[in-house]
């Protein structure tokens, strides 16, 4: 007995270690001095903003001024010895401005993105955005919602930050650290002039972006944008000036911006109404066996009328042309090879099937696949160490290919009213979103964002192209979509995407 | 939810799973194998909920309907002395739901494995010092709740186990806790969200967890006859969103009551057990029945 307890000891320690190691690690990132400034991103091609003089920048003090000279004894004040959380706020917000705003906005994408509960009389109460907190939440931030969010947070970001690399050379006031050696700094100071701050604009643009696209955060927000603001001092890298100057200009900046917001026809997107007429109309050009809700009771579809809202890189008349063929039609015998393979997917989907539709499968809880490819986007130009405001163009460039993905793809969805695999009795391994099948969403929004990122990052294209690919087999592989909604969705992504290209060739940045 | 699944693997299989003729025994009970001799148990399982806890708010749903676990394990019981005695158990689950569209899964789960010691032995009150393991023995998908066959976490458990037994009636009352680790998950995702922040990372930590039991019951020759009360709770973990899916990380916990008993005048015998979930989070209620059928052998 003596010996096997010795053995049980022993083995009971070594079981412990070998099953409860909890240590899960993220991967960390940290700041850098980007390969270019690039200096001339003043004048790049802005979205909304006319051009850097509609806002108004106070002249900034000289750096030879007392008034300078004072703020520049107050920064070395706050950033000398830093506690352990004043570290740990320079270092998380040294990674990047533009960076980690984009990271908040698609953590509060996750937060909001679950599907309102059905009542007790079979309802499906539609969230308020005058009540956000209360059940259902607001919003109800799925991929049309989160592609339209993150596109106006880049736009705005972009624009401000264009605004400001304007300015920031116009008045060429060097950083605290170049005018004064004795000021402590943190994290690596570039070449940059730092009035106004681009972290501050940037702070002050995405706040009030994702304030008005998640109302119940306010208080989380103006948490983040208080420890980035102050960050900056205690890094010793910009003066009060520097940071008062740049929060009102990414706030005038984003004021102009969701001015766009309020008339882009995403008020009328959730617009019930139209549907009937739309399945009427779908049903007159042959489509005779229609998508309907499979959810029980029956959902009424997700934003039917988003399709109507307005695109970033191209027109109206634009956006019909890009519309695909219609699907193959139930009964025909490419609808029945379809359904098919699916059918036969349920009964012998492989461990890998399932593996590449759970990787992609971005459903509720998650930050969408909008906010997949945004995560992409945003470590490829960290990676890049592109500055912050090629970042904000990448991010742009990316998220409103995204956001026009999205739009497209709706408008075709709701135009044709494909049915589900599902109303054929397929399973699914992932979860059924509600609303028609053709195209795959998934399929559009990859595309578009991969098309978008293999003209900023030619050396990744092919690896972006694959992983679009893969994220629009993945709704085959769960089972959701036939494979003409993905094949379909891929082509309209791409083209989709080519017009952001185009934007982007076109915006001055010679990039 | 997933819990259900859990105990079918490591708890509540073997809880189901053994017993013969009044030797035969569990990890959960005072009852030991005689050196050389073999317990196997074929048990079938099957645990039934139409309602859930969504956080602490209980509720049903209509894209699910009534979720089913079946399970059929196989479980093997030996003596390798008198007071010590090692059990396995491996179940082959199912998961299937009445309504909506969730494909349901299958596969072989978790392998688990307990060592079982008589500590102390006072007359009629003894102490046991019982430690178990489980691995999963297939790649199955665990993130894919309430419809995964199991965590996939690994986990080692200790136990403390303390019997009184009198032996003239037959009557005994049983006292356990234990505290077991469950590791990290590789998920198929490379990211999730965890208690309202997003992980970047595609291990998922399974939350440790704490179960304790109360028994009282009868043990004769042939027979065994118990009800049971059991507490099971996650030392950590994040409740289910408001009208989400659960995950792993869930904080989950139950509380069940139940009736387990066994007959087995000779080699060959039966065993069942009845169950209850009375109140839990992060859960289904589910009611849970087994059936064993036990084959004892003499080396």
């Amino acid at each position: 007995m003596k010996n096997s307890y010795k053995i049980l000891i022993v083995s009971a320690l070594s079981l412990t270690f070998w099953a409860c190691d909890k240590t899960v690690d993220e991967p960390q990132r940290v700041g850098y001095t980007p390969v270019s400034v690039d200096e001339k991103a003043g004048t790049w091609k802005t979205y909304v903003l006319p051009s850097p003089a509609d806002v108004t920048v106070a002249v900034p003090a000289s750096t030879a001024s007392a008034e300078y000279v004072a703020e520049v004894t107050d920064l070395k004040s706050r950033s000398a010895n830093l506690s352990l959380d004043q570290q740990e706020a320079v270092v998380f917000w040294g990674v990047g401005a533009v960076y980690r705003w984009n990271e908040i906005a698609r953590e509060l994408a996750a937060r909001y993105n679950v599907p309102p509960a059905s009542t007790a009389d079979g309802k499906y109460p539609v969230p308020d955005a005058a009540n956000p907190t209360a059940d259902p939440k607001f919003p109800f931030a799925n991929p049309p919602y989160t592609a339209r969010a993150l596109a106006y947070l880049s736009v705005a970001q972009y624009d401000a930050l264009v605004a400001t690399w304007s300015y920031k050379y116009k008045f060429n006031r060097p950083a605290p650290s170049k005018v004064d050696v004795t000021v402590r700094v943190s994290l690596p100071v570039s070449a940059l002039p730092s009035y106004p701050s681009e972290d501050v604009v940037v702070a002050a643009a995405s706040a009030t972006v994702l304030k008005a696209m998640f109302p119940g955060e306010v208080t989380f927000i103006d948490a983040k944008v208080a420890e980035h603001r102050n960050s900056r001092l205690w890094a010793g890298m910009n003066v009060e000036s520097d940071l008062a100057a740049g929060a009102s200009l990414g706030s005038q900046v984003a004021v102009k911006v969701m001015a766009r917001a309020k008339t882009d026809g995403m008020s009328a997107s959730n617009n019930q109404t139209v549907t009937a007429a739309l399945i009427q109309a779908a049903q007159s050009r042959g489509q005779t066996n229609v998508w309907t809700s499979q959810e029980i009771p029956a959902r009424p579809p997700m934003l039917p009328n988003y399709g109507a809202a307005i695109n970033w890189n191209f027109d109206a008349a634009t956006k019909v042309k890009l519309r695909p063929n219609p699907a193959p039609l139930p009964g025909s015998d490419q609808f029945n090879k379809e359904l098919a393979e699916l059918q036969s997917m349920q009964k012998n989907q492989t461990r890998e099937q399932a593996r590449i539709a759970n990787y992609w499968s971005d459903g509720p809880g998650s930050y969408t696949p909008p906010g997949h490819w945004n995560r992409a986007a945003a470590n490829a130009a960290h990676e890049a160490k592109f500055s912050e405001v090629r970042m904000a163009r990448t991010l742009a460039l990316v998220s409103t290919a995204i956001h026009d993905a999205g739009v497209c793809c709706w408008e075709t969805k709701f135009y044709y009213y494909t049915p589900r695999p599902q109303q054929y009795g397929v399973k699914t391994s992932i979860g059924l979103p509600n609303f028609p099948s053709y195209t795959s969403g998934h399929s559009t929004f990859s595309a578009a964002a991969a098309t978008a990122l293999g003209y900023v990052f030619p050396d990744k294209a092919d690896t972006f192209t694959a992983q679009a690919k893969e994220a629009s087999e993945s709704r085959v592989y769960g089972m959701i979509h036939f494979r003409s909604d993905c094949d379909a969705g891929l082509v309209c992504g791409k083209n989709i995407g080519g017009y952001a290209v185009a934007r982007g060739q076109a915006d001055g940045s010679g990039l | 939810m997933k819990r259900l699944i859990v105990r079918a693997g490591l708890g509540t299989s073997l809880v189901l799973l053994t017993t013969l003729s009044a030797l035969a025994q569990m990890p959960n009970d005072a009852i030991y194998m005689p050196k050389k001799t073999i317990c196997a148990a074929l048990m079938l399982g099957q645990s039934n909920w139409n309602s859930y806890w969504e956080n602490t708010l209980k509720r049903e749903n209509d894209n699910i309907g009534k979720h089913t676990t079946q399970s059929a394990s196989l479980m093997a019981a030996g003596g390798l002395s008198n007071r010590v005695n090692l059990i396995v158990n491996l179940p082959y689950v199912t998961t299937n739901t009445s309504a909506g569209n969730l494909l349901g899964q299958k596969g072989f789960q978790d392998l688990s494995g307990w060592l079982k010691i008589n500590a102390v032995q006072y007359k009629g009150l003894s102490l046991h010092t019982i430690v178990g393991a489980s691995i999963p023995v297939s790649d199955y998908v665990p993130s894919f709740l309430p419809m995964s066959i199991g965590m996939g976490a690994k986990t080692v458990s200790g136990r403390l186990l303390a019997n009184y037994k009198h032996e003239p009636t037959g009557l005994y009352i049983t006292a356990h806790g234990t505290y077991t680790w469950r590791g990290t998950v590789n998920l198929d995702q490379d990211a999730y969200q965890f208690d309202g922040k997003i992980y970047n990372t595609n291990r998922a930590a399974v939350p440790n967890a704490m179960d304790a039991a109360l028994r009282l019951g009868i043990l004769k020759r042939t027979f065994q006859t118990e009800v049971f009360a059991e507490r099971f709770a996650c030392l950590s973990g994040d409740n289910i969103r408001r009208n989400d899916m659960p995950f792993l990380t869930n904080n989950m916990q139950a509380t069940t009551a139940g009736w387990y008993g066994k007959y087995q005048p000779h080699n060959v015998g039966v065993n069942a057990r009845a169950s209850y979930v009375t109140s839990g989070l992060n859960m289904g209620q589910s009611t849970s029945f087994m059936l064993g059928l036990l084959y004892q052998i003499n080396l």
